[in-house]
């Protein structure tokens, strides 16, 4: 086995704990029912997604200072990550919202930033795409990415002062019990873990896509003596 | 003293290599001509020099400095006329360049200058649209000339002038360094003393000629 | 270098030469018109309801409508490869970028001042000062962000696809503030000042923002 095959077998026996967790440990909601325990996973890849988006930032700034191609190769691994986290953070809402509020959707802040955040990173990575590879492809993605985590918080503060001038009906969040409470923070932690783990996985993955590139022609030079200018 | 000094510029474009490596000098006040068909990488290899495009590998050294690093100070030093005439159409040829002269800091009386040199002064006040293909590449080369560089690069502009594009450019040309892109082996060989022959992003040539032979 | 007269000079040449085409407003303000009359036939509009609905279609035409206009505020430069030549100068790239913001908020306003008569004269909202302030404002917002990202997909493949993509997140902040902000200004419920403070917050935030990104994105 490879580091990488490794480090994902533990990311995997992870989270199968996590989800023996989530279905034997934690007891089951009064309110909500079995459905409850979508929560765990719901939440936990919204915080992933958010952190893998960090990730963006933080490698688009340090690409846009130094121009580090490891900082780009980390961006791109955060971004391809993070839209999963994000596809699944929502598709996971929906099928919670529907048995619980009878809707798939409804315009409240964390939905609304969620899919702001999912639209975003569309973007960035059809820039990357779109653009032309290399210098341009990185700068422009980095500007994307910087403005865009940027956007998703003040969204989601947009969202909650416009629910502030209109109150709307008020989904009660009660306090968790312990036990649930344990179970959200393993979970989380082991869905980290596993976002750390396919970023991992994905930055090699880009390197090696890079150096295929570089290896495609190598360019032989000679040099010969400069004749001289006249003929 | 060299102006120019290329070590192994080499670009791709994605998956496509356009340069493989090439090294040049080009000294104050020579003139050179870059020769090759379509798609050998001469304009890829002009944009390099003109500092329009960093490479994705090799070193460009030019007046002593470090292109890549110092591009915004060569800036002054360098004038650049591309495939494209880059003009404004709905702008006359006399605000083409008066705008030119206002991003470079510049007096006016530079545009009438320039206008003068490339013939163009009768249709100062004409539309670029309105101009006729071969004027706006006058005016495109009026404009490169505008803030007087010391390092000219030409990419393939006799394409549309007519018959007296080698008066023309050869007026302009005098007391600069200059790399010229044609397809026009005559033009090269009454404008220019040296050559350098792409061919799939190398150069080529033979021994009497400049030459980086893989 | 003289940046503000690269600003000036750049935002007369765009403001010249869309007075020389008359490309662009008049597009513009045919859209934003035809946006009120489909609205006017699509909400059953009756004069109880008019200032309810009015605000959403103000917010839906001046957004899409920022759409074209910044989809094409590069397009010249595209057309003719004259970006490249523009930022070969020495030019600062902010100085560029702040006389293209310029030139785009004036068409923009210009487009403005066709869509709030309309909207008075189809939905009978009231033309205020307030209302002005609030649609002012973020004009300005709108279009630091709209023409920084003009510029990042002015050299990309299947831009009039990416630019909405890319802008309509930055924008909804804008949209939240000024449509809560053109509501009260009708007379519906929701604080106006609010509403004001949080756009010109907006405008402080993103017009930095835009300037400290002008040099990545408009570099040769």
């Amino acid at each position: 086995m490879n580091r990488y095959e490794r480090w994902a077998a533990a990311a995997v026996a992870l989270l199968l704990v996590a989800g023996a967790a989530i279905f034997f440990y934690a007891p089951t909601d009064y309110l909500q029912g079995p459905v409850q325990r979508i929560f765990y996973l719901h939440v936990s890849s919204a915080i992933a997604a958010y952190g893998c988006f960090a990730v963006v930032l933080v490698g688009g700034i340090i690409y846009l200072r130094i121009e580090s191609l490891a900082a780009d190769r980390f961006a791109r691994a955060g971004a391809l990550v993070g839209v999963v986290f994000t596809t699944v953070t929502l598709v996971m809402g929906m099928l919670w919202a529907k048995p619980i509020w009878g809707t798939y959707w409804t315009w409240d802040a964390r939905l609304t930033s969620t899919l702001v955040l999912w639209i975003i990173y569309a973007g960035y990575l059809l820039v990357r795409r779109l653009a032309e590879p290399g210098r341009q492809a990185a700068r422009l993605a980095a500007v994307v990415g910087i403005f865009g985590f940027i956007d998703v918080p003040i969204v989601h503060f947009s969202v909650t002062w416009w629910r502030t001038q209109h109150p709307g009906p008020i989904v009660v969040n009660d306090a968790l019990p312990p036990q649930m409470l344990a179970t959200f923070l393993f979970t989380l932690a082991c869905t980290l873990v596993l976002a750390a783990v396919l970023i991992g996985i994905r930055y090699r993955i880009e390197t090696l896509l890079d150096e295929r590139q570089e290896v495609f022609e190598p360019a032989k030079v000679v040099h010969t003596p400069q004749p001289e200018a006249s003929r | 003293m060299s102006l120019v000094v290329a070590n192994g510029i080499a670009h791709r474009f994605g998956n496509e290599l356009a340069l493989a490596g090439i090294d040049l000098v080009l000294d104050t006040g020579e003139h050179m001509a870059v020769l090759g068909d379509n798609g050998a990488g001469k304009t890829t290899l002009l944009r390099v020099l003109a500092t329009a495009l960093k490479p994705t590998a090799g070193e460009l050294r030019i007046a002593g400095l470090d292109a890549f690093k110092e591009k915004r100070r060569l800036r002054h030093y360098i004038g650049y006329v591309a495939h494209a005439p880059g003009l404004y159409p709905a702008l006359t040829a006399a605000e083409n360049l008066e705008f030119f002269c206002d991003l470079q800091d510049m007096s006016h009386s530079h545009a009438i200058e320039a206008l003068d040199l490339v013939g163009l002064s009768a249709v100062a006040r004409r539309r670029a649209d309105q101009l006729s293909r071969g004027m706006q590449q006058r005016l495109a080369i009026a404009r490169a000339i505008l803030h007087q560089p010391r390092l000219l690069v030409l990419d393939e502009p006799d394409a549309s002038l007519g018959s007296d594009a080698a008066d023309l450019l050869a007026t302009v040309m005098r007391d600069r360094t200059v790399v010229l892109a044609t397809h026009d082996h005559a033009l090269a060989n009454r404008l220019c003393p040296r050559t350098l022959m792409l061919k799939h992003g190398r150069s080529h040539g033979t021994p009497t000629r400049l030459s980086v032979v893989k | 270098m003289n940046p503000l007269r690269v600003a000036v000079a750049v935002a007369r040449k765009d403001l010249l030469s869309e007075w020389r085409t008359r490309e662009l407003v008049p597009a513009l303000a045919q859209f934003v018109i035809l946006a009120l009359l489909i609205g006017n036939f699509g909400f059953q509009v009756d004069s109880r309801n008019a200032n309810v609905i009015a605000p959403g279609i103000l917010w839906m035409a001046l957004v899409f409508a920022g759409l074209v206009a910044f989809g094409r505020t590069f397009a010249a430069e595209r057309e003719q490869s004259s970006l490249e030549a523009m930022l070969m100068t020495p030019a600062s790239p902010l100085a560029i970028f702040a006389g293209k913001a310029a030139a785009a908020a004036a068409m923009l306003v210009l487009c403005e001042a066709v869509l709030l008569p309309a909207l008075a004269l189809f939905f009978g909202s009231p033309i205020s000062i307030e209302l002005i302030t609030a649609v002012l404002l973020a004009t300005v917002g709108m279009s630091a962000l709209g023409v920084l990202f003009a510029a990042i997909v002015a050299r990309v493949r299947a831009r009039e696809l990416l630019l909405p993509l890319l802008i309509l997140p930055l924008w909804i902040p804008i949209v939240i503030a000024g449509a809560q902000a053109v509501q009260s200004a009708f007379g519906l419920p929701g604080s106006y000042d609010q509403a004001i403070g949080l756009l010109v917050d907006f405008d402080i935030l993103f017009v930095v923002l835009t300037s400290l990104a002008a040099r990545f994105v408009l570099d040769e």
